[in-house]
């Protein structure tokens, strides 16, 4: 059992999530609220993640950030940092090929709230932050929860795209997925039959917990 | 009651094109209900979301106890959180996962909780929701209930104005009744005005001092119900508000006695024929030979039990007769004039001579009727 390539991956799934949750609560609400001209690229450009091949989403990733490329140079001379097979780029990548699991249920979640609720809120002299904590997010909230659920879960499995950009480097880049494959390479299959099931009953447990949390609290409405 | 544009408590006169159109001026007196009424579309629901603040309108004007809402021309808009506003919405808009003490509280936060908690439960017990239902989410609440949740929450506002959007609409008969009392009430403790949007005429003939008919985004006419009743502007406000006692004619001119009109009554298509002369008041506005619409309130026709003498009584047979509860609604068709049709309401024992195919005499009380020119809007 490679714990180190799992705490890389709980880590880098914590910090993605708390890095996105404020962007895709904003973006969810925003796609859910509004219409215009132009709305359906918008919303292209969100699920694309989702169908693009991994590697596909990795390659693009590693040229558009590595050392040569606009991005990656400003980087490395304003910031001092490489974006490309270390943490740093590890965690970029992630936020981009989780855009789709964060902003699609939140988005679904808020459509689903009806629209004269915000109407209410505002002539009962609520401002649009208040409407939000007080309103909106309790009655988004199982929605937003099962976003959190997979993208966290999502990143813990991520596979195509680390190792584009990442690499396989232990304790830098070297998350449970890759670990699990570099096990299978060396055929050490009883090291990567351990990681893998490990890695199935956190998925199934925690999609499975989202669920049920969900649906309890519909019944309780 | 003054209800000339310029003064009152609620004073509007707005214009808009976009989206839809919606134009009216109206005022409304402090313990006055105003009821906005038209067919859907009509722009009454817009009317209200204009003066909730929920809409900006192209145009216009929108006062309060002398405070400007709204005012294009020095491009001042009153958000609607701080325009202490209480809004009964069509379908309540309660916050699901709120119990109905927390629903009231949310217009309270201005408060500390504890004193929200305790005028939440005051505004509750007001429009008389038990402890029990105070504590449950709007899901384990009855339509009638919920309404009064909707309605505690609006006054817990402390409005200046309260507005009604087809309150009564998801609400059983038996409820509403409880409901009309708690708005007569409401009118007379809170002193402020009251607008209520509804299609439905008889309710608002009911609960309202002032009726504002809207059709296509237009008020068609305004003044006291009996007053609309009894004179419509035109046709099609006597279509709105119910008036099913509508006919052609053709104006003759004066009679022999002054203030008084001859009225040749024609069958619909046919302007050369005639069903009768009758005598109506004449308010000289109508020019001699000018084919007219005319319209007859339920009160002014009757049933009479021996034979037509006078001019304004007529054979008829019953085409149509529906029995609702304790009231009869009967059609009738002219004896001499099959084509020309005659709707009555009646209450009592007379009811029971209303079967289909019955020979009656109705009466028609000439003063009653209200005569329109023709294709005027």
């Amino acid at each position: 059992m490679d714990w180190q390539a799992l705490a890389l991956s709980a880590k880098l799934a914590s910090v993605t999530l708390v890095l996105l949750l404020p962007f895709g609560l904003w973006l969810g609400r925003w796609l859910a609220r509004t219409d215009f001209s132009g709305k359906a690229w918008v919303e292209a450009l969100v699920v694309l993640p989702l169908v693009l091949p991994p590697t596909v989403l990795g390659y693009y990733l590693l040229v558009s950030l590595g050392g040569a490329s606009p991005i990656g140079r400003w980087a490395t001379q304003a910031l001092g940092v490489s974006l490309t097979f270390n943490f740093t780029g590890l965690l970029f990548a992630s936020i981009i090929f989780n855009v789709p699991f964060i902003v699609q249920p939140i988005a679904r979640a808020f459509e689903a709230i009806p629209g004269n609720l915000a109407e209410a809120a505002a002539v009962s002299g609520l401002s649009t932050w208040q409407t939000f904590w007080r309103v909106e997010l309790p009655l988004a909230w199982p929605g937003v929860l099962s976003a959190m659920v997979l993208t966290f879960v999502h990143t813990l499995g991520e596979f195509g795209v680390v190792l584009m950009i990442g690499g396989s480097i232990p304790g830098e880049t070297r998350t449970i997925a890759i670990s699990i494959y570099d096990r299978v390479q060396a055929f050490d299959l009883a090291s990567a039959d351990r990681m893998a099931l490990l890695l199935l009953v956190l998925s199934l447990g925690a999609v499975a917990a989202s669920f049920f949390a969900s649906s309890r609290l519909m019944v309780k409405r | 009651m003054t209800n000339g544009v310029g003064s009152g408590a609620l004073v509007v006169d707005v214009e808009q094109r976009h989206p839809m159109p919606v134009t009216g001026a109206f005022n409304c007196e402090r313990g006055q209900l105003l009821a906005l009424v038209g067919p859907s579309g009509a722009g009454k629901t817009s009317m209200l979301r204009i003066l909730a603040g929920l809409m900006q309108p192209e145009r216009g004007r929108v006062t309060v106890a002398g405070e400007t809402w709204f005012d294009s021309a020095t491009g001042s808009f009153l958000q609607p959180q701080r325009r202490h506003v209480g809004l009964v919405f069509q379908n309540y808009a309660l916050m699901p996962h709120l119990t109905a003490t927390d629903n009231v509280a949310l217009s309270l936060l201005h408060l500390p909780r504890s004193s929200r908690l305790a005028k939440a439960k005051h505004w509750l017990d007001h429009v008389r929701l038990t402890s029990s239902q105070q504590a449950r989410r709007p899901a384990a609440l009855s339509g009638g209930e919920q309404q009064r949740v909707a309605v505690a929450r609006a006054l817990a506002r402390e409005p200046k104005l309260l507005l009604l959007d087809e309150p009564f609409s998801a609400v059983d008969q038996m409820n509403r009744q409880g409901l009309y009392q708690l708005l007569a009430d409401l009118k007379r403790e809170l002193a402020i005005p009251i607008v209520l949007v509804t299609h439905d005429m008889n309710e608002a003939s009911l609960l309202a001092d002032w009726l504002v008919v809207m059709d296509a985004g237009q008020v068609l006419q305004q003044g006291p119900p009996a007053a609309i009743h009894r004179a419509p502007r035109n046709a099609r406000v006597a279509d709105l508000v119910g008036i099913h006692n509508r006919f052609h004619g053709v104006w003759e001119g004066p009679a022999q006695e002054p203030g008084l009109g001859l009225l040749r009554w024609t069958v619909a298509g046919d302007d050369a024929s005639t069903v009768a002369t009758l005598v109506v008041r004449d308010k000289r506005r109508i020019d001699p030979g000018q084919k007219v619409t005319w319209v007859i309130n339920g009160d002014g026709v009757s049933l009479l039990d021996r034979p037509a003498r006078n001019d304004d009584e007529f054979a008829a047979v019953v085409t149509e007769a529906r029995h609702l509860g304790e009231v009869t609604l009967a059609t009738l068709a002219l004896a001499e004039h099959p084509r020309v049709q005659l709707h009555l309401t009646l209450t009592g024992p007379q009811r029971a001579r209303l079967t289909v195919a019955a020979a009656v005499v109705v009466r028609l009380d000439l003063s009653l009727v209200h005569v329109m020119p023709q294709r005027f809007r």
